[in-house]
């Protein structure tokens, strides 16, 4: 465990998460094969992955909403893998909000306050402090039912603030909201976790919302991490060819070639990746669609569709029978149908070794 | 545009005609209520008499006034609703949300009890009330409307404790509420109208029941139904003295039902609240 963030002036003092070996059955299937993760305080990280990779399960179990199998879960290196979920000072903002439809917007924010017997006067202040926070102070006195989804949102969000936890846990909070109040509450979110400084984790399927909103980001395929690290550097350097196969929109072309005397041969061509290739052997050839470029000479490839996206262009490649996707924003004077050669500069190709889809230094 | 009226007029028809068969027995007998013994007698029965309220003076003041009984009914009713959904409650928000051993086998046992045809209890229920001197005793009936108000009131709660969202109660128990007050302050609250629902059904079981009642009952203990079964005799049957004791009998239970539709129909309009836009 590092303790730079405990040392940097202005960062949280408390909000540390680790999670040691945590393993979850449902009966014979296991859905985490043993997770392993450290948050520093303050930290806005992100779990990543699609649906049904676990990260939803994992978050519940940070909250005690879920039994765990095997493993511990340690909140400021304490174990509280028996505690119940009030008793662990988290704080968590649903996918379906689960808003007290019963209540004021009010009662709602005041409740988590209420249960721990606070005196009248701390509570107003708080929720109108809160509710002030997210925008939604003029609204305290609706139901959620007469709330817009993106009040409803807030709501969600201010029942969670007003008591100040040391950890808050967010799943998929934007996902029902229309793509346009999307980005603004991204942006939002983000402003409001800077200021209060409490420990986050966040849950999405959606790669450029944690790409652009979290400080790192836990890359989630089938009950694993496959990945952990800053946004950057896991899009500049994927662990695996499954990472590097999810992250990107549309992600990187995996190529299958070889390795002989120290020469990537892809398709029967020879290309330089400006670094050594490492041992001979089977190996599969990353490059993101934004490197490729249509050039004289390079790999051989027919032209199978152009996609215009307006400002930016896709075309698809057929490489030896395999779609390979090229982006670019200038105008293509290519095709469909057209024979091409591709090319691609030496140090945008990853290569991950071909039986284990590892990365292979460099 | 002519196919839809044809089907305004035929669904309007349908109305008519299930409303007058529902209605048709209630009417006649507020109507008989009204006659005097002679009148309800008259053949062809007439719509045209001379009303009268000495019915209703004689089973209300009478030396067959069924006022005492009607006491024992709301006794026997009243408390029977009250244990049935003091347990049936917790009984079902267990039976819906908890896991534990037996859970299901437990489910269908509720169900099982409600297949058991009553008349074949009779006689054991009678046995086992004479062993513990049950017979003719306000606790002794109502422990017997338990036995079959329980599993049905159970059976009831848990699909509308299963509507409310998972999310919601979780979202209770991070906010430090615990399962106790999750339950008061957040669940409950969500199943109101299934409560209201469960108390109108049990309360009217309780209330219009008529063999336990007659057999486990006696002088002490003689619900409504009971004695307006005394105006039926060999010699006459006291047609319009039945009809207004009939008639007595309804009225709080249609109150009841008044009250309760309003909280009904709230129940259903408040529903849950999920993300994505209004309700």
């Amino acid at each position: 465990m590092t303790t730079t963030a405990d040392n940097a002036p202005g960062a949280a003092r408390h909000g540390r998460v680790g999670m040691r070996g945590i393993v979850k059955r449902h009966g014979s299937l296991t859905v985490l094969h043993g997770i392993d993760l450290d948050i520093e305080p303050g930290e806005f990280f992100a779990l990543l992955g699609p649906s049904g990779s676990g990260k939803t399960t994992t978050l519940r179990i940070l909250a005690g909403l879920e039994p765990l199998n095997e493993g511990r879960v340690m909140l400021d290196g304490q174990d509280v893998t028996q505690r119940e979920p009030g008793e662990r000072d988290v704080a968590m903002v649903f996918q379906s909000y689960a808003l007290y439809p019963h209540m004021t917007v009010y009662d709602n924010i005041a409740f988590p306050l209420r249960m721990v017997a606070t005196p009248k006067s701390d509570v107003d202040r708080a929720v109108r402090d809160a509710a002030a926070l997210v925008h939604i102070d003029r609204l305290l006195d609706r139901r959620p039912g007469q709330l817009s989804g993106g009040q409803q949102q807030r709501c969600a969000l201010a029942r969670a603030i007003v008591r100040k936890p040391r950890l808050f846990l967010l799943d998929e909070p934007l996902s029902n909201l229309d793509a346009k109040l999307r980005l603004e509450t991204r942006v939002e979110l983000r402003k409001l976790q800077r200021t209060l400084g409490v420990t986050t984790v966040y849950v999405t399927h959606d790669q450029e919302e944690a790409m652009t909103i979290a400080d790192r980001v836990a890359v989630f395929m089938e009950g694993r991490i496959a990945q952990v690290g800053r946004p950057l550097d896991i899009f500049a350097r994927p662990a695996s060819t499954v990472v590097a196969g999810f992250l990107g929109s549309p992600p990187m072309n995996l190529l299958p070639a070889v390795v002989r005397d120290g020469v990537v041969r892809v398709s029967g061509v020879d290309v330089s990746i400006g670094r050594p290739a490492g041992a001979d052997g089977p190996v599969t050839l990353g490059v993101r669609p934004s490197a490729l470029r249509i050039a004289d000479a390079g790999i051989p490839a027919r032209v199978y569709l152009v996609e215009d996206l307006g400002d930016s262009t896709i075309v698809d490649l057929d490489v030896a029978g395999q779609i390979v996707k090229l982006r670019t924003d200038q105008r293509v004077g290519v095709r469909e149908g057209d024979s091409v050669h591709v090319a691609f500069a030496g140090d945008a190709a990853h290569l991950f070794d071909g039986a284990t889809g590892l990365r292979r230094s460099g | 545009m002519s196919t839809r009226r044809l089907r305004t007029v035929l669904l309007v028809g349908m109305a008519a005609v299930l409303l007058a068969v529902w209605a048709f027995p209630v009417l006649w007998a507020l109507l008989t209520s009204f006659k005097s013994e002679r009148d309800v007698l008259a053949y062809p029965p007439g719509l045209i008499f001379e009303p009268t309220l000495r019915n209703y003076r004689d089973v209300m003041f009478g030396p067959s006034s069924l006022l005492p009984n009607l006491w024992s009914s709301t006794v026997v009713a009243g408390a029977s609703t009250l244990l049935t959904l003091l347990f049936a409650v917790p009984a079902a928000y267990a039976l819906a949300r908890l896991q534990f051993p037996g859970r299901r086998a437990s489910g269908f046992y509720v169900l099982a009890t409600q297949m058991l045809p009553p008349v074949g209890l009779i006689i054991p229920y009678y046995l086992v009330l004479q062993k513990v001197g049950g017979l003719d005793t306000y606790a002794g009936l109502v422990v017997i409307y338990l036995t079959f108000s329980l599993p049905f009131a159970i059976w009831l709660m848990v699909s509308y404790f299963e509507d409310v969202p998972q999310e919601m109660e979780e979202a209770a128990l991070l906010d430090r509420a615990g399962r106790m007050r999750a339950l008061w302050y957040v669940i409950l609250p969500q199943v109101r109208g299934g409560i209201a629902v469960t108390t109108i059904f049990v309360f009217l079981n309780a209330w219009n029941e008529f063999l336990f009642a007659v057999v486990l009952g006696g002088n002490r203990v003689r619900p409504v139904t009971v004695a307006m079964f005394n105006f039926i005799s060999v010699e006459q049957t006291l047609w319009a003295k039945l009809a207004a004791g009939a008639m007595l009998a309804m009225a709080p239970v249609i109150v009841l039902g008044l009250l309760a539709q309003r909280h009904i129909v709230k129940g259903l309009t408040v529903g849950a609240v999920k993300g994505g836009g209004r309700r």
